[in-house]
């Protein structure tokens, strides 16, 4: 474990519109923070050190360094007649990196989101198109389709949905997904993951999406349910962190995601949350 | 540390307890197991671990003769060896994925499961019907100390007060609690086997007091 390479990241800490006077106590890679707002959102860290902080995409983002970087763009969070969704938080006992790659996987569709994101026989994984873009730094999967007989709160029976992904950062990701009322756009749900230790995290999806006809009830419904099914997953993946060296897992052709986000992360020694073979 | 000397074998579960077509978590001393029925019946013991990505395979599910991981449906035959994985159904699973597999007996209604390929067979209970099976936080010291009496090898405790009626089948677990199969003798009753179960339970509890007061050292 290394916290050096991501300590100079942006992590989600709480959603901008729920925010009081009182303050929100939460943790940041193990070091306890308060998240208040007086007029803009403030974050004390240890020793009432101030930390940086951002509002962007529904969501308070801070960070334990110093950023080199501004937050990873999401070009869809400003364009007009989408409908912006703070879906809420949700505690998982594993590995911030586990709760991504897992956001990433869509073989488990017809097995763990059973009738809404995927169903049996419809389990085939068909090529798709992975890369590191190099010039953004980011993981980036193309061109990825799957059955789904209820892909959104939005679409009626089934049909075949197209995805791509993309890993902004290393607890960050985006995936853009088939629109259904509107085929050529593409709806935009993400996974904000806040590290509160190496093996414990706080997850904050979050939607930029088309649709007029949900209520903002359902729509967050349909996600939380989505990602509660995950979380039973998640609890139970051994070992805790997300292992980085060859050996302990077997990844298959419908990996290749996962593959390039592990590959990724060893590269830039993102390794927060990882377990590698020297350990 | 009481050591029970059942050999390789550790008694995990009830055969009741297993339906076909069902899989259960259970424990070993080299960790956790998934123990699984097929819906002909077999029984199964794999290691409690999907080798793709290390997904709990106690709560997976069993179809036909496989049990498969409830992450990517991933199936394991018997034998261990991975016989499907639905994300490429056309493709003849690698011989190298496999998931481990241990040597399982069922014997009068017990389960038993053994930690290396062994030669020898699981202890025979004679006359002895399996009425429930309990977990506790007590150590064996303090259940015997709790029935008065002491466990044999096998890790059969008959309590002083219940001699002609119960019998209990200690098995000391790795995560420190103690699994308590919960034996009869003889003839019973609905009635009898209701009351029997009573006795365990307050068994049970005066273990754990014990235990807790220290008296198991």
């Amino acid at each position: 474990m290394s916290i050096q390479a991501m300590i100079d990241e942006w992590y989600p800490v709480g959603i901008f519109a729920q925010l009081d006077e009182a303050g929100r106590n939460t943790m940041l890679m193990g070091e306890p923070i308060v998240v208040t707002k007086d007029g803009n959102a403030r974050v004390t860290g240890r020793n009432g050190r101030s930390l940086p902080v951002k509002v962007r995409y529904g969501h308070v983002w801070t960070s334990l360094g110093e950023p080199k970087k501004d937050l990873f763009p999401i070009p869809e969070a400003d364009q007009p007649g989408r409908r912006f969704v703070d879906v809420g938080v949700v505690r998982v006992r594993c590995s911030p990196l586990r709760a991504v790659e897992n956001f990433l996987d869509i073989a488990h569709f017809p097995f763990v989101h059973t009738d809404i994101l995927g169903a049996e026989p419809h389990t085939e994984v068909q090529n798709y198109k992975v890369e590191i873009r190099e010039d953004v730094d980011e993981v980036w999967a193309t061109q990825v389709k799957f059955y789904q007989p209820q892909a959104a709160k939005s679409a009626s029976g089934g049909i075949t949905t197209e995805y791509m992904y993309r890993v902004a950062a290393p607890t960050c990701t985006v995936l853009y997904k088939t629109c259904p009322p509107r085929p050529t756009e593409w709806d935009v749900i993400t996974l904000f993951v806040q590290p509160l230790t190496e093996e414990l995290c706080d997850v904050w999806p979050w939607m930029a999406l088309f649709d007029d006809e949900t209520s903002m009830t359902d729509l967050i419904h349909f996600q939380q349910t989505i990602f509660l099914q995950d979380r039973s997953i998640l609890e139970n993946q051994i070992p805790r962190l997300l292992p980085l060296d060859p050996g302990m897992e077997i990844p298959t052709r419908a990996d290749m995601t996962s593959i390039a986000y592990r590959r990724w992360l060893k590269r830039h020694n993102y390794t927060y949350g990882a377990q590698l073979v020297a350990q | 540390m009481h050591t029970l000397t059942t050999g390789p074998w550790t008694p995990v579960a009830l055969s009741a307890d297993l339906p076909v077509g069902t899989v259960i978590p259970a424990r070993i001393p080299a960790g956790s197991i998934a123990l699984w029925r097929s819906e002909s019946g077999r029984l199964s013991a794999s290691a409690d671990r999907c080798p793709h990505r290390g997904m709990s395979l106690s709560h997976g599910f069993v179809r036909g003769e496989n049990l498969s991981c409830i992450y990517h449906g991933w199936s394991y035959a018997r034998s261990g060896k991975c016989v499907r994985i639905p994300a490429h159904p056309g493709l003849e699973p690698p011989e190298a994925i496999r998931a481990k597999t241990f040597a399982v007996e069922e014997a009068g209604g017990v389960i038993w499961v053994a930690t290396d390929e062994a030669a020898t067979t699981p202890p025979v209970l004679e006359g002895l019907m399996p009425l429930r099976s309990m977990t506790t936080s007590a150590g064996i010291a303090a259940i015997e100390a709790a029935a008065g009496a002491k466990a044999t090898a096998e890790g059969l405790v008959v309590p002083a007060e219940n001699a002609d009626t119960l019998c209990l089948l200690l098995s000391a677990r790795d995560d420190g609690q103690t699994l308590i199969h919960v034996l009869l003798k003889g003839e019973t009753t609905a009635d009898s086997r209701i009351a029997a179960s009573r006795v365990a339970e307050s068994l049970r509890r005066a273990a754990e007091d014990l235990q807790k007061k220290g008296i198991a050292a």
